[in-house]
């Protein structure tokens, strides 16, 4: 007995398995993980060719941000879409993150690496004040209180004086490590980084391949498990031996810490930070994103952030009109795909295959059983009918 | 060796209904015992509170050696604080907790995760014993490789044991009910209970069903793990059980072997109940018999008879 399962001496053993099962294929062709993580590849292969195609301030801005709300919305998936707490004031855990970030680096004076830390640190902490009360209540109820907290981070910063108040805080700084900092720049191969913008992209490239699939990691483990069976069914949870409310506040507490670095992220890229940023909108927003794009499914989040934080920029010709379009065409994705874009159940097209579901009696007459033999007769009963 | 499970004097009152009104009784490991009664006769009450979901109103349920009943001191009793505190997991013993001791359960109505996967399902109930670093998952460690590939390989043996042949892969409401059922039994099994609650697991069940799920309780009798049911099928009952407990109206009024509790004439009464006496039609007339008292009242004087 290995020591990753821990059972009592006197605990009961699981039988072991009586058939071999092939191994799950996994080719990029062959199975749904493979043509994932291919998928994925791609998309970071694209994205790290985009600023040599077009690498100026807008495109890079426009980029940068887009990049961001990926991060936040696949921290929200955590709460929403694995752990199935609605929360409509998430965006309060970016704030967090932006402010602390921001005050640390310019009124304390830290360096921005120094910073990071403790903005992780005091995103944990608000996942544990915000969580820790509320994370009794279900459904609604916790809809009203996490919407009332995210106000509240909200106005606080708004008539604090070491938020600045209104006015936010200016002349956030960018990461510096000894004498060189991203506002610099640098040459390689001949090819110049001037913009800092660029370096925000890429380190939000980074950033956003370790949210995504850190997040997708804990979500195919143990503490995954644990979330979407609270949100399946939290009562079974509890009953399967799962704290449920330990599961929840631990999911709390990872999307915390996915907003906090999006919002420290957002801080050191905008270099100012203001509580309008920090509006219902963008709680709102960004829920919308992860039903939009398909609850707990990575691929289908990230399509959905994708969707909500470009379809605004590309619509801009539309002037006025762009709202009205951009609600429009939620509308109609919502009618044709009530799931989301690419929900979490989804299987590849040309991987579906009707599969015969065996008869419901096929399963005893499969493992006979030595004590059963006063059953016998009543079994060959059933054969011979 | 004292039981397994020891219940006793077990009260649960909502408000003026008395769900569970003074049960006793005790299960020995290793023995299959049933729980029967009519309907609303509070047997599924009774299992919420020994699983740790309801709290009882007083009585004591203690499982191999640990109390599953918690008394809170008076102080907070007084401050009408308990039910707060023990909202916030003070005082009381939670579910999850119960069925770290040992003592597993299915539901009356299926309540599998249904966005899971089947081999998910039953990976999820080794939660509790399964070891699993927050770092060694986010980096894939081999040690979580390592406990991944045999929470996976344990899943598929109960899966195997409870008769599981179909695609494991294929999410539960896939499955016909039967299959559900079976799947259910196997995540049950998969938190290494030493006591496992069945709340009607024969319900919707065709004739074939029924009798491999006898057989499978017989050989989950045989692992060692004592298994008590609720059932309304009667067959079943008498051919597998090796004790009965009959509950009416939150109280035990029988306990004894199949043959017993078939000739009781207790339970028969409690099943079929008894003639009430016949209405005086003139009384009806003149209205001094309140119509809607009728029924309670001849329930009252039946119990009477029997305590």
């Amino acid at each position: 007995m290995s020591r990753s399962l821990k059972t009592r001496d006197s605990a009961l053993r699981a039988p072991s398995p009586l058939f071999d099962r092939p191994d799950a294929p996994g080719g990029i062709f062959t199975s749904n993980r493979g043509f994932l993580r291919a998928l994925g590849v791609a998309a970071v292969v694209l994205l790290a060719v985009l600023p040599f195609l077009d690498a100026s301030r807008y495109t890079m801005s426009i980029a940068t941000s887009a990049l961001i709300y990926v991060m936040l919305c696949m921290g929200l998936n955590v709460v929403v879409g694995y752990a199935g707490l609605l929360d409509l004031g998430y965006i309060a855990f970016f704030a967090v993150g932006a402010y602390v970030s921001g005050i640390l680096t310019t009124v304390v004076g830290w360096p921005m690496w120094m910073a990071l830390p403790a903005t992780v640190l005091a995103c944990i902490v608000a996942g544990v004040i915000i969580g820790a009360p509320t994370l009794r209540l279900r459904s609604d109820y916790l809809a009203i209180v996490t919407l009332g907290f995210g106000e509240i981070i909200r106005i606080t910063a708004n008539n604090l004086q070491i938020t600045g108040g209104p006015s936010g805080i200016h002349g956030i700084p960018t990461w510096q490590f000894g004498d060189w900092s991203f506002a610099d720049g640098f040459t390689l191969f001949g090819l110049e980084f001037p913009q800092r913008v660029v370096f925000y992209y890429f380190v939000g490239i980074v950033v956003v391949l370790v949210g995504v699939i850190g997040a997708g990691r804990l979500a195919r483990g143990k503490l995954g498990r644990a979330w979407k069976a609270v949100r399946d069914d939290e009562d079974a949870a509890e009953a399967m031996g799962i704290n449920t409310y330990i599961a929840k506040i631990t999911a709390y507490i990872i999307g915390a810490v996915w907003a906090g670095v999006a919002g420290q992220l957002m801080a050191t890229h905008l270099s100012a930070i203001s509580p309008n940023s920090f509006q219902f909108l963008y709680s709102a927003l960004i829920l919308m994103a992860v039903v939009l794009g398909g609850m707990g499914s990575t691929p289908g989040v990230i399509i959905g952030a994708l969707f909500v934080s470009l379809a605004p920029e590309l619509l801009r010709d539309f002037s006025e009109w762009r709202f009205l379009i951009f609600g429009i065409l939620l509308v109609v994705v919502m009618l044709f795909r009530p799931a989301g874009l690419w929900p979490s159940t989804a299987v590849l097209p040309w991987l579906k295959r009707q599969k015969p579901v065996p008869p419901p009696t096929a399963g005893f007459m499969a493992v006979p059983s030595p004590s059963a033999n006063e059953d016998l007769e009543t079994v060959e009963g059933e054969e011979s009918r | 060796m004292s039981a397994l499970l020891e219940v006793s004097d077990l009260r649960l009152q909502f408000g003026g209904v008395k769900a569970v009104d003074g049960l006793s009784f005790t299960v020995e490991s290793g023995e299959i015992l049933a729980v029967i009664g009519p309907n609303g006769a509070g047997k599924t009450s009774a299992f919420n509170c020994i699983s740790g979901f309801y709290l009882p109103t007083s009585g004591s349920v203690v499982f191999d050696g640990n109390d599953i009943v918690r008394e809170a001191p008076s102080i907070w009793r007084s401050l009408r604080l308990v039910d707060l505190l023990q909202s916030f997991g003070f005082y009381r013993v939670l579910p999850s907790r119960v069925t770290k001791w040992g003592m597993a359960r299915t539901f009356q109505n299926l309540r599998l995760f249904r966005e899971l996967s089947v081999l998910d399902n039953v990976k999820t109930a080794m939660h509790a014993n399964l070891r699993e670093g927050f770092w060694a998952t986010l980096l894939h460690t081999p040690g979580y490789r390592r406990a991944e590939q045999e929470c996976a390989d344990q899943a598929r043996g109960w899966l195997d044991f409870v008769g599981f042949t179909g695609d494991e892969n294929l999410y539960v409401t896939q499955l016909p009910y039967g299959e559900q059922r079976r799947v259910e039994i196997a995540r049950a099994l998969a938190t290494s209970p030493k006591l496992l609650l069945l709340d009607e697991p024969a319900a919707g069940l065709n004739f074939n069903e029924k009798q491999a799920l006898m057989q499978l309780i017989r050989r989950i009798r045989d692992l060692g793990v004592a298994v008590v049911l609720i059932e309304h099928d009667m067959g079943l009952i008498m051919e597998l059980a090796e004790r009965i407990v009959v509950l009416n109206y939150g109280k035990e009024i029988a306990v004894g072997t199949p043959e017993q509790i078939k000739n009781d004439p207790v339970v028969i009464e409690a099943y079929l109940g008894v003639e009430d006496e016949p209405i005086d039609d003139t009384k009806l007339q003149t209205g001094t018999v309140d119509l809607s008292l009728l029924d309670t009242g001849s329930d009252k004087t039946r119990r009477e008879k029997r305590s």
